[in-house]
């Protein structure tokens, strides 16, 4: 039973201006809190012992969902699983993450925790960065000194690791349009434990040039749970690039998939449900274009 | 490094003006400042669901938010149920039902019930198990919570 945390200085600054100049003001020492049902548990695991919370729930700039004109679908912050999966702002295409938001934690974790937050914590296991990889979506980070936007195929470098400096806040995840003729899923399924923890998660993309000849323009595919951080797919991905999607090549696509995968524990189980799992989440991709 | 902080919240109807420290939870502000104690401490770690409380009309489990953090909500615990001695048709039905054996998940299993049924009044079977799915029963009474539920969701139509 995990019950303390230690003692720290609490803000909750209502200015990104604000929060950005705190978090460099007490750089190394202050935690971004959001949804806090990351931040709380590692701290009561005291695997982090921050001096310093500082709460951005009250920063407007980090609210929404929006949708722009060009195709673009921009989620803030503070925007919680729940409030991402009952949107009305993201478009039916998108409909994958939607998927994956609604893969994480119980009712009460969806209730509180957020999309950005759940890349930030950045677990191996965690359900939208598969989803995302897939996506191809875009991560600012905001400092004192500036910002950058950097792909999220280019942000996790390990276990609960990533490039996020220690002065920068991720304000934002931005996802591009996809190209016509296109389909996107996310499959997973869990270990059946308290917190059914994804044992294997499949995000897929796939474009076709048309859908009689369904020929592969493009596929994406971000794997979770099955290596030490989510990853792209790449050689699966080069594989279909230009190929006739029927089953037979997507059966290989699959065999690909769960070689280049790097499960530790329970590898070969994992490998085997990477292969079931891009199986399916193709199969069901190139359904959802025909529509 | 001793931030008091002073908080607005109302709790089950009342208004409450506090001063909490920085590091206390929901859970703790709940049960050891104001003796709420039908709210329970399990895991600690957001798992099981005991400390299920309903925060402007979202549940949420109060081992995993600071107390700090509640400044302006509305806040519904198991206490705020009953109305001038009367029980709530869900506490009625979990009694009927005995949908309770050991009765430590059964705040929290009765506070994710009402928020859906808040929202939802005729759930089906698998939109009430996706509710309480983050609320775990030890003594395994799944079916009768359950069928509490369903009983209770009729009750209130009427």
């Amino acid at each position: 039973m995990l019950k303390r945390i230690n003692k720290f200085e609490y803000f909750a600054p209502s200015t990104l201006a604000e929060a950005i100049s705190l978090l460099a003001e007490y750089k190394g020492k202050a935690k971004l809190y959001a949804g806090g049902t990351d931040v709380l548990v590692q701290m009561k695991q005291r695997k982090i012992t921050p001096e310093y919370i500082i709460d951005i729930k009250n920063v407007p700039e980090l609210n929404g969902i929006t949708y722009s004109p060009e195709g673009e679908l921009r989620i803030g912050a503070l925007v919680t699983h729940r409030q991402f999966a009952i949107s009305k702002n993201v478009p039916e295409k998108f409909t994958m993450l939607k998927e994956a938001s609604l893969a994480v934690g119980s009712v009460q974790t969806r209730n509180r925790g957020t999309i950005v937050g759940n890349i930030c914590t950045s677990s191996p296991a965690a359900d939208t960065p598969p989803a995302l990889l897939a996506l191809d979506a875009g991560l600012k980070l905001v400092s004192s000194t500036g910002e950058r936007t950097v792909k999220i195929c280019d942000f996790f470098t390990g276990p609960f690791k990533n490039i996020l400096k220690d002065t920068e806040i991720l304000t934002e995840i931005l996802i591009p349009d996809l190209p016509e003729n296109s389909g996107g899923i996310y499959l997973w399924h869990s270990k059946i434990t308290e917190e059914d923890e994804t044992l294997v998660g499949v995000g897929v993309v796939v474009s076709v040039d048309n859908l009689q000849n369904k020929v592969c323009k493009q596929a994406r595919i971000g794997l979770g749970s099955v290596a030490p951080a989510p990853m792209r797919a790449v050689k699966t991905e080069d594989f279909l690039k230009g190929k006739i999607l029927d089953e037979d090549t997507i059966g290989q696509a699959a065999e690909i998939a769960a070689n280049e995968s790097l499960p530790r524990s329970r590898a070969e189980y994992r490998k085997e449900m990477v292969k079931v799992q891009t199986k399916r989440a193709l199969s069901q991709a190139l359904k959802r274009i025909e529509g | 490094m001793d931030n008091k902080i002073n908080i607005k919240v109302n709790i089950n109807g009342d208004d409450y003006s506090l001063e909490v420290e920085p590091n206390t939870l929901l859970l703790d502000l709940l049960r050891n400042k104001l003796g709420l104690t039908g709210t329970k401490l399990a895991c600690g770690t957001g798992e099981c669901g005991a400390c299920t409380v309903i925060m402007d009309g979202l549940t949420v489990n109060s081992c995993l938010v600071l107390a700090a953090e509640v400044d302006g909500k509305n806040i519904t615990t198991i206490e705020g149920l009953s109305k001038n001695g009367e029980l709530h048709p869900l506490q009625e039905s979990f009694m009927e039902e005995g949908a309770v054996q050991c009765g430590f998940c059964t705040p929290g299993m009765i506070l994710s019930s009402k928020a859906l049924l808040d929202k939802n009044p005729n759930p089906t079977d698998e939109e009430i198990k996706i509710a309480i799915s983050g609320n775990l029963c030890r003594c395994t009474g799944y079916k009768k919570i359950l069928k509490a539920i369903r009983s209770a969701a009729q009750k209130m139509a009427c």
